[in-house]
């Protein structure tokens, strides 16, 4: 695996839904081809949806690990189509 | 005692459901438009479906009476939209915020205090007077006082167009899936069926299935204690207020259902390794009470939430609730084009 260290991180812990997905969508638009998103996140529901939309919307998704508890670490490369 | 028992053991596995399924329909109709993600909102298809043919067949072999909720335009208008508008800024449904706080997020809690204060007061209190102005005067019956259906307004058996429709549906869309087989979903499969039912989010099919089921045992379960209704959230709440704080209280089978979805789901949290105090931001939380408030506020007009009106009344071919349901929608992306589209949009 290439060189994965994030361009940009956002901590979405604790946010009501769908604040991670919009933060993370509207993130992803103003970020270039080829950087890497890191998105810090303990919402089960947007754990499973950002990286489902991020991969419909074009993107790469590098990773979905947990932390600890409900906490993820998702790493997106930005491919999509602006 | 049997009424608690039975109560908190259907909630837990509706609360067990909703958790591992991520089942909320404020996510399942604000995704059609912010995201465009269909995912839950297929899984509210499936347990429509399963309830409407598990509703139509216990109807028609005498194991339940029908008890669909009456058309009340003005009620279910008002309150539908208001609910609607309220779950997006409360960051969920009804039973959405009921087991989110049940995996421990504190601005599920905030929309609870908001959903059950204006519950109580439109239900019993100083609001009242306008729930009871709409429900009384925007009420349209059939020719024989009952309820409207789509069963009755055609003049047929509410029960054989239930079977009958869900039936053709379900085929139908049992043959287009299997036609275009090529949706994978992210992630890496589960290893085993322990982990697949306790560790991984649930597949859409998967919780629509569950929740649906749930809703079919919910209604003869419940009859049973004498509450002749499925599944519901908004008079458990007040139940569960009124048993603490008004003296004489008895707690009933929904304010028991509610306390088993919270267990059920705390519960699944914990065994996936979920469960966490976890707070928003207090400017969230404000506007978690804010949403709770207008759903406790809509939920009483409208004479149930999205559970007791599109998760219980849909199913037994409610004209009413279909309306309720067609409002809420409405209500949830108005709201949600203002608090995300629009934003999104100019971020651009």
């Amino acid at each position: 695996m290439s060189d994965q260290t994030p361009t940009k991180t956002i901590d979405e812990c604790g946010k009501i839904c769908p604040y991670p997905d919009v933060d993370t969508m509207t993130t992803l638009k103003k970020m270039k081809k080829g950087e890497i998103l890191e998105v810090l996140i303990d919402y089960p529901l947007s754990v499973e949806r950002i990286p489902r939309n991020a991969k419909r919307n074009g993107h790469k998704i590098l990773k979905v690990e947990r932390v600890e508890g409900p906490t993820h670490r998702i790493l997106i490369e930005v491919l999509g189509l602006k | 005692m049997i009424t608690v028992v039975s109560g908190i053991l259907v909630g837990a596995l509706f609360g067990f459901s909703l958790q591992r399924g991520r089942f909320c329909m404020n996510s399942a109709f604000r995704d059609i438009i912010v995201g465009r993600d269909f995912n839950l909102v297929k899984a509210v298809g499936v347990a429509l479906l399963v309830e409407t043919l598990g509703f139509s067949i216990m109807a028609m072999t005498g194991v339940i009476k029908m008890a669909p909720p009456a058309l009340m335009w003005g009620a279910e208008g008002v309150g539908g939209l208001l609910f609607g508008m309220g779950m997006v800024l409360a960051g969920g449904c009804a039973s959405g915020i009921t087991y989110r706080a049940g995996e421990g997020l504190v601005g599920a809690f905030s929309a609870i205090v908001g959903f059950s204060l204006f519950a109580l007061t439109t239900s019993a209190g100083v609001l009242s007077p306008v729930a009871n102005f709409l429900k009384t005067n925007t009420k349209i019956s059939a020719a024989d006082g009952s309820p409207l259906t789509l069963g009755n307004i055609f003049g047929i058996n509410a029960n054989v167009v239930g079977l009958v429709l869900s039936v053709v549906i379900i085929a139908v869309w049992v043959v287009l899936a299997l036609r275009k087989r090529t949706e994978e979903e992210p992630g890496e499969k589960p290893k085993s069926i322990w982990e697949a039912i306790f560790k991984k989010g649930w597949s859409w099919p998967a919780a629509g299935i569950a929740v649906g089921l749930v809703g079919v045992l919910a209604f003869p379960l419940s009859a049973a204690t004498g509450r002749n209704y499925p599944l519901g959230i908004t008079a458990g709440w007040n139940n569960i207020w009124q048993t603490l704080f008004v003296p004489g209280t008895v707690m009933n089978w929904g304010g028991a259902l509610i306390i088993g979805i919270v267990l059920g789901s705390l519960v699944g949290a914990a065994i996936a390794g979920e469960l966490a105090l976890r707070a928003p931001a207090p400017k969230v939380l404000v506007q978690a009470f804010i949403g709770g408030s207008l759903m406790g506020f809509g939920a009483t007009v409208a004479g149930g939430c999205n559970v007791g009106h599109v998760l219980s009344g849909v199913p037994q071919l409610s004209i009413g609730s279909m309306f309720d349901t067609f409002m809420i929608i409405a209500g949830c992306w108005i709201m949600a084009y203002f608090l995300f589209i629009r934003p999104m949009n100019a971020a651009r």
